[in-house]
């Protein structure tokens, strides 16, 4: 499909894509500003009260201090418009590679999630909103908001004691790459994942298709005598999803920040364990570098969720 | 008095009110009011370490054979305690900006705060507390501090469109068109109407806030031990979760307590919502 | 004369549940027949029935938890209170049209007008493309639509209010049904495009011989399209008279309804109103429902059950007990 810019529909999208990419340069702004703002010296922080004038001053060239704030910044955004987002003081690696290394893992095990939990939320979703049955409504809600309540932690922990410490079914201990070899340590977490998930996601469904239930084109559907299957997606579930993908790409951010826990709890060596570790040896450039990668990634999937939920459902606002 | 809660209960979502309430309530008072009844001190080695629950400890004891009900009673002052401030503070802030950018004129300052605003909450907020605590530092005090300055940008958004649409409804477009002050105005029609909505974002923010402090002490960047804290409790017991579950469960059926009442709560009053 | 009807609706109760065990009936004793090209009117207020009327008419009670608790709907025949799922199939489109309530939330919002015409003509799913678009670009034309063309292609969010009451339209005469139920079409526009929607349906109904049944609570606008007028009352179907005449028409009610019309107040006069309420769903007195309102009420009134309506002349039916009494017997 070819998109022009002329029409309201071209209009629109490059509208919002313009404000998708300044949100993203603002991204780069905060990240920047949190290293500079924040009271006390970097450098000397992180080389302790004992540590040498000159190693300090080595140090602060190292991350870029030792010039004006301004020139700081201009120099940021020409690393970073080349991509480079500047290398580890503790591997001396790159912060680039060690994103390219680590993430891959993460988006696995996320993307397993998301896509179970969509599976799983559209039958709960639309079968118990079309009921509409107020028993079974409330009691679904009232079971999902206690696991939405539950922190994924916690989730994790009673999870590792029944399936990993009495039983042997899902070493927390040792990953190994390779499908589908690390299935055996993936499964749990994209299983918890799954679970809170499918609570949030499938609560926003089920109120979605209670909205669309009392619709008065689904009236006029019936009495059109559509086919059933023509009927569940044109006027059960395609009017109905809008909200639903909204919020899904709405939490994919949520789940990246997930992720640095279950990742920590199941020694996953994925981004998430990787900024842990960053933060503990308080190495800045990685530490910036997945700050500005994470904020980047939520505000393109907020993006594209916004645009295919418009594509799908012309009454959201774009 | 009984006959009143009863007839609260029978309005629909008020038991779940009730009963969220009375969860909520209980957790804070017997935490607070630990010292009176409770002999051990929250970091009194009082036996061996990893001594099962008994009638003495009904809880157990941890690995240094410090009394576990003592810890989890006594961690919630942090948890609930730092929880409330870490969402007043950005609740009073955000409302107070997403007030003022609904009344702003100045073009530059409204899109400036606006793009920080927005680029604040890009993040997850998990994530750039844990980023902040590389520049600031572990502890619970550090924790508020960090909810203060990147919380405040979700109330602004919801103040500040709730605000809008208040600005255009009919009654306070004529009190503009009559003259009325800006300040009277402020105070009787958006004010009230602004923070109902950002009050409501507050109670469902709780529960995300209480996972966030416990999830950063879970990682050993909040509370610094030996301060008794849920999420670190936690992960204290994760290395003995085979042979001491009490070390883990316990805090965290606590946590569990505490945000599900206030879930509890925020159901109800959805449900109630949707009733009227 | 008897060959001429269409359908006949027999005593009609409707019922709904409210909880497992809770009945409330929200029609009592409803009866009209229409005849073949005949273009009536069933007017009432808002909680008389005449919207579950109509649902009764296309099948969709079920939908809120309402049911048929006795009477009959014959339709050329066919029972439609007993009919099943295949029957409707039958019925509903290809025998019996739709206009819904709202024009505004009428159309689906995520079918563009395409889609949703071709659903409407091609139910089968059988017909062969080229057939179906030529079709729903003459349904267009014909509701007077301008560049069908461009509609086609086009999401009901980009359509006018009025332009969206004429796409339904479209979709409810597709299969050229021989009854057309409108359930207040005209509700949320402007009096002018509500004007052109009841030329449009007049038009239709010449065309087509089509009978329609027009709901609305405005008896200004039923008594100006209408051949006959049946009013609705509480659950019941209290008076059916023809639209010319309904200045004598034999129920304190319709003469009430037609009194309280804004046009009859000259300048600076008092408007004239209908005292009270109409009886809560479900708390319907014994007797006349309108006792309390009636301004000849007697205690005879109150005891004697007047419904179902009965036969007063050759086309007026009426519920007062004392019409006689009152309007002293119409000619």
């Amino acid at each position: 499909m070819k998109l022009k810019l002329n029409t309201p529909l071209g209009r629109k999208i490059f509208g919002r894509t313009i404000r998708a990419f300044s949100i993203s340069f603002w991204v780069m702004v905060i990240a920047f500003a949190l290293m500079r703002v924040t009271p006390g010296d970097p450098a000397s922080a992180r080389l302790g009260a004992g540590a040498e004038e000159e190693a300090i001053e080595a140090l602060r060239e190292q991350l870029g201090l030792n010039v004006n704030p301004f020139q700081q910044f201009i120099n940021y955004i020409r690393d970073l418009s080349q991509g480079d987002l500047g290398t580890s003081l503790v591997s001396g690696l790159p912060v680039g590679e060690i994103i390219s290394k680590t993430f891959p893992l993460t988006l696995t095990y996320i993307a397993f999630s998301f896509f179970f939990a969509f599976l799983i939320s559209i039958p709960i979703g639309v079968l118990i909103g079309w009921s509409n049955k107020a028993s079974w409504v409330y009691s679904f809600r009232t079971f999902t908001s206690v696991v939405i309540a539950t922190p994924n932690f916690f989730i994790a922990m009673v999870a590792i004691l029944f399936f990993s410490v009495q039983r042997d079914w899902a070493p927390v201990f040792g990953y190994e790459p390779g499908f589908p070899g690390n299935m055996k340590y993936l499964w749990l977490p994209i299983a918890i994942n799954t679970l809170i998930l499918v609570s949030i996601i499938s609560r926003v469904l089920l109120a979605s298709v209670i909205d669309t239930r009392s619709e008065e084109f689904v009236e006029t559907g019936i009495i059109r005598g559509v086919s059933r299957i023509r009927f569940f997606w044109f006027y059960i579930l395609k009017p109905s999803l809008a909200p639903t993908i909204v919020l899904m790409s709405y939490m994919a951010g949520t789940m990246l920040g997930a992720t640095v826990i279950l990742e920590t709890i199941f020694s996953l060596p994925g981004i998430g364990r990787e900024l842990v570790g960053a933060v503990l040896a308080s190495d800045y450039p990685v530490v910036q570098g997945i700050l500005i990668f994470f904020g980047v990634i939520t505000v393109f999937l907020s993006f594209f969720g916004d645009l295919f939920a418009y594509l799908l459902d012309r009454r959201v606002k774009l | 008095m009984i006959k009143r809660i009863r007839d609260y209960a029978a309005l629909p979502g008020g038991f779940g009110i009730i009963v969220g309430v009375s969860m909520f309530l209980s957790i804070t008072v017997i935490g607070f009011a630990r010292p009176i009844f409770i002999p051990y001190a929250p970091d009194e080695l009082v036996g061996d370490g990893l001594a099962a629950p008994s009638w003495q400890h009904p809880f157990g004891l941890d690995q240094l054979g410090r009394d576990m009900l003592s810890r989890v009673l006594a961690a919630v002052p942090a948890d609930i305690g730092v929880a409330f401030l870490g969402v007043s503070i950005p609740l009073f802030i955000g409302t107070l900006i997403g007030i003022l950018l609904a009344f702003a004129k100045n073009k530059v300052f409204l899109s400036l705060v606006g793009s920080i605003i927005d680029g604040i909450n890009a993040f997850p907020l998990l994530i750039i507390a844990i980023a902040m605590v590389t520049f600031l530092g572990p502890g619970l005090f550090n924790v508020v501090i960090i909810l203060a300055l990147m919380n405040w940008a979700r109330y602004a958004r919801i103040a500040r469109t709730r605000a809008q649409i208040v600005l255009r409804e009919n009654y306070v477009e004529a009190a503009r068109l009559m003259g009325y002050p800006r300040r009277k105005i402020i105070f009787k029609h958006v004010t009230p109407n602004v923070s109902s909505e950002t009050l409501a974002y507050a109670l469902s923010d709780f529960i995300l806030v209480i996972v966030i402090i416990s999830g950063l002490s879970f990682l050993g960047l909040g509370a610094r031990p030996p301060a008794a804290e849920w999420g670190s409790m936690i992960a204290d017991g994760r290395v003995f979760l085979g042979e001491a579950w009490w070390i883990t469960v316990f805090p965290g059926l606590a946590l569990c307590w505490s945000a599900i009442s206030i879930s509890l709560i925020v159901e109800g009053l959805s449900r109630r919502d949707r009733a009227s | 004369m008897k060959d001429n009807v269409l359908a006949t609706i027999q005593d009609l109760r409707i019922d709904v549940r409210v909880t497992r065990r809770i009945r409330l009936r929200i029609v009592d004793t409803a009866s009209l027949t229409i005849q073949k090209g005949q273009l009536l009117g069933l007017i009432g207020e808002s909680g008389s029935g005449k919207t579950m009327l109509c649902r009764a008419l296309v099948g969709t009670l079920n939908r809120r938890g309402a049911y048929i608790e006795s009477g009959s709907i014959d339709f050329e025949g066919i029972d439609l209170v007993k009919a099943k799922k295949k029957d409707w199939r039958n019925i509903r489109g290809h025998k019996i049209g739709y206009i819904p309530q709202s024009a505004l939330a009428g159309p689906n919002p995520v079918m563009r007008i395409g889609a949703q015409l071709a659903e409407a003509i091609n139910q089968s799913g059988k017909k062969p493309s080229d057939e179906v678009r030529r079709r729903a670009l003459e349904l267009l034309e014909l509701v007077q639509i301008r560049r069908p063309e461009v509609v086609l292609k086009q999401y009901p969010y980009e359509l006018s209010g009025g332009m969206k009451q004429r796409v339904m339209i479209a979709c409810a005469i597709a299969q050229n049904p021989k009854l057309i139920v409108a359930d207040e079409p005209t509700t949320g526009l402007d009096v002018t495009v509500q004007a052109e929607i009841m030329e449009l349906l007049r038009s239709i109904r010449k065309e087509f011989d089509t009978s329609i049944i027009l709901v609305s609570h405005d008896l200004q606008l039923i008594n100006s399209v209408c051949d006959d007028i049946v009013v609705m009352h509480a659950g019941a179907t209290i008076e059916k008279v023809p639209s010319s005449k309904v200045t004598a028409a034999l129920h304190p009610y319709t003469h009430a309804l037609y009194d309280s019309r804004i046009d009859l107040v000259e300048p600076r006069g008092k408007l004239r109103t209908i005292k009270g309420q109409p009886p809560s769903v479900g708390k319907w007195p014994t007797g006349c429902r309108f006792a309390d309102r009636c301004d000849f009420v007697k205690d005879v009134c109150r005891t004697t059950d007047p419904t179902p309506f009965a036969q007063v002349n050759e086309n007026q039916w009426s519920a007062c007990i004392r019409h006689k009494e009152i309007y002293g017997g119409a000619k």
